[in-house]
């Protein structure tokens, strides 16, 4: 009987390294140790076709170097700014719809849903070629539709100062209903009770979300705080295929500037330090969200 | 009193009616903005190229052409796009239904040294930008002589930390009186986890399917640092090709056809098959 009992614990626990080896080995070998080569490359200097031997140590120079490329700090300002208008839009907009779709006692709701949802599924590369058309000052048909209303035609993706918000509102389209599904699902778990007894107590709809809803969403919404920030801080498919930086490096994002250095330019070293103060800000930031929200 | 309730009832019936109306009509707005680029592209795919260069825009083409449907095909390799896609797609899917299904059982019904921390490592693995570890993994790629390859496309895409912790989410909600049940009875964890545990998670496992397939079909960032040859390219890369190449207005209906071609197998899924899709989300979004 002891011995039966041991060998099944053994056997269990040759089980548990077994079934984790697989997942565990590819994420260290495809995630874990390229990060730790990214941040030694970074420390160093060479292209991308020097081996690592012949590569020589440069401290945090290439740090100090991008930091002081105006380009580089451009393209931070910038993402920060395409990152912090998407929470704004988004976050409202997602509470205020998951609501909608919650409540709304209409047929059609999962229909609906449904195309809210779709567009985050379709390749994003596939959403930036529709919308660059959708933009196209000439023949595209946003401008005619502005010229029905009596407002002046826009440059969209070709003004430096509407180019970033055309990539902002084509981010909107796309990955809205994604938050709005976690909306709902949050808006799932809340007692339905509270509602009654504060209707009892006479508050109004306004009143009855602001004290119940907000609240009791808190954990769904730092979810979705945390996921936007992740998420819009990495852009680079819509930068990539419809400005490539431009006009005048306005839409010029770290992602898109880590990417050309390496890939264009062949600076491994200067990429990978654009690439490790990148994942630096989006691990700290996510923290500490993580952070406030729970002491809320 | 009567008059005074007859008007009250009506009037809440009138309130009702407007909050009806008001509903319907803010459904049909967002209807209309999330429907509109669809229609676009639809539209612009059918188009002649006097359609597509008048003055103002032609909303519907008088006469739908479907022959941008076929030159996208005779432009740039598409069929084999189409077909590289695939072989990567699937092959990552598979990949990573498997190795989630097995690390997600052991992080929910195994107790070993070291598990949370362990595991808090796989969810920060969500967190990593794809671009942090793009050049290491361009050079790995190199190094073994596997870019432009197909393998090369599906290794690093065979694990990832989102399909662990969803399977470890969904496993941690099957009983454990029903796993020891299976042990007294004498079933290996092999055993136990591919006749119990799979069996119970088809829905989570169709969620993740879902998920995985879409996003590797989806995927930009990988195939654009390591393919450099038009007979290895994914369709997602020939459509950005399709649009580079092709940059003068009368070609945009072979563009649009192509990413019409592009999209339809993310939007039969998510159409056929949503109900995983918001599980899946609903579920990694409360218990997150």
């Amino acid at each position: 009987m002891r011995q039966g009992q041991r060998s099944l614990i053994r056997s269990r626990s040759l089980a548990t390294v077994g079934f984790l080896s697989p997942g565990l080995g590819l994420l260290i070998v495809f995630v874990a140790v390229p990060i730790l080569l990214t941040a030694w490359i970074s420390l160093h200097q060479g292209s991308m076709a020097i081996p690592y031997s012949r590569m020589r140590w440069v401290g945090f120079s290439n740090y100090a170097a991008i930091l002081e490329q105006p380009i580089f700090r451009t393209a931070l300002l910038n993402v920060f700014l395409y990152s912090l208008a998407n929470l704004v839009i988004i976050l409202p907009l997602a509470i205020l719809l998951g609501l909608f779709l919650y409540q709304a006692q209409i047929y059609g709701r999962n229909l609906l849903r449904t195309v809210l949802f779709l567009p985050y599924m379709i390749p994003t590369v596939a959403v930036a070629i529709v919308w660059g058309y959708l933009y196209e000052p000439q023949y595209g048909p946003l401008n005619e539709i502005l010229g029905w209303l009596h407002l002046p035609a826009q440059g969209w993706l070709g003004s430096v100062h509407e180019a970033m918000l055309s990539l902002v509102i084509l981010n909107v389209w796309q990955t809205l209903g994604y938050y709005v599904v976690m909306v709902v699902a949050g808006l799932t778990e809340i007692p339905q009770e509270y509602y009654e007894a504060a209707a009892l107590d006479g508050a109004g709809w306004w009143r009855r979300h602001w004290s119940i809803t907000l609240p009791l969403l808190r954990r769904t919404l730092a979810f979705v705080f945390v996921i936007l920030t992740i998420n819009t801080l990495q852009v680079f498919d819509p930068v990539y295929v419809l400005t490539q930086g431009s006009p005048v490096n306005s839409t010029d994002v770290a992602a898109y500037e880590m990417y050309i250095t390496a890939f264009n330019y062949g600076q491994a070293g200067l990429a990978s330090a654009m690439a490790m103060v990148m994942l630096a800000i989006v691990l700290v930031l996510s923290l500490l969200q993580l952070r406030l929200f729970r002491s809320l | 009193m009567s008059v005074y309730v007859k008007s009250y009832r009506r009037s809440s019936r009138g309130r009702r009616w407007l909050s009806l109306a008001l509903q319907y009509l803010c459904m049909a707005l967002i209807l209309v903005v999330m429907l509109f680029p669809f229609f676009w592209l639809l539209a612009s795919s059918l188009k002649s190229p006097e359609d597509l260069e008048a003055l103002p825009p032609v909303w519907w083409p008088e006469h739908p052409a479907f022959s941008s449907y076929r030159t996208v095909f005779e432009v740039t390799p598409f069929a084999r796009a189409i077909l590289n896609s695939l072989v990567v797609t699937v092959s990552s899917t598979v990949g990573i239904l498997l190795t989630s299904i097995m690390a997600g059982y052991v992080f929910a019904k195994h107790q070993f040294r070291g598990k949370n921390a362990l595991f808090v490592g796989v969810l920060a693995t969500m967190m990593v930008p794809q671009f942090v570890m793009l050049i290491p993994l361009y050079r790995m790629m190199v190094a073994l002589h596997l870019d432009n390859t197909y393998p090369g496309l599906i290794l690093p895409n065979l694990a990832n930390g989102f399909g662990i912790f969803l399977m470890r989410q969904f496993i941690a909600g099957i009983p454990d009186e029903l796993l020891e049940a299976a042990r007294l009875d004498g079933a290996s964890e092999w055993t136990l986890l591919w006749r119990v545990v799979v069996p119970l998670l088809r829905p989570a496992a169709a969620a993740l399917v879902l998920f995985a397939f879409v996003f590797q079909w989806n995927n930009f960032l990988w195939p654009l640092s390591m393919v450099y040859s038009r007979e290895m390219s994914t369709v997602v890369l020939s459509l950005n090709g399709l649009r580079t190449y092709t940059s003068s207005v009368t070609f945009t209906n072979i563009v649009m056809a192509g990413t019409a071609i592009g999209i339809l197998p993310s939007v039969v899924l998510t159409l056929w098959a949503q109900r995983y899709f918001i599980e899946g989300i609903s579920l990694t979004g409360i218990k997150g």
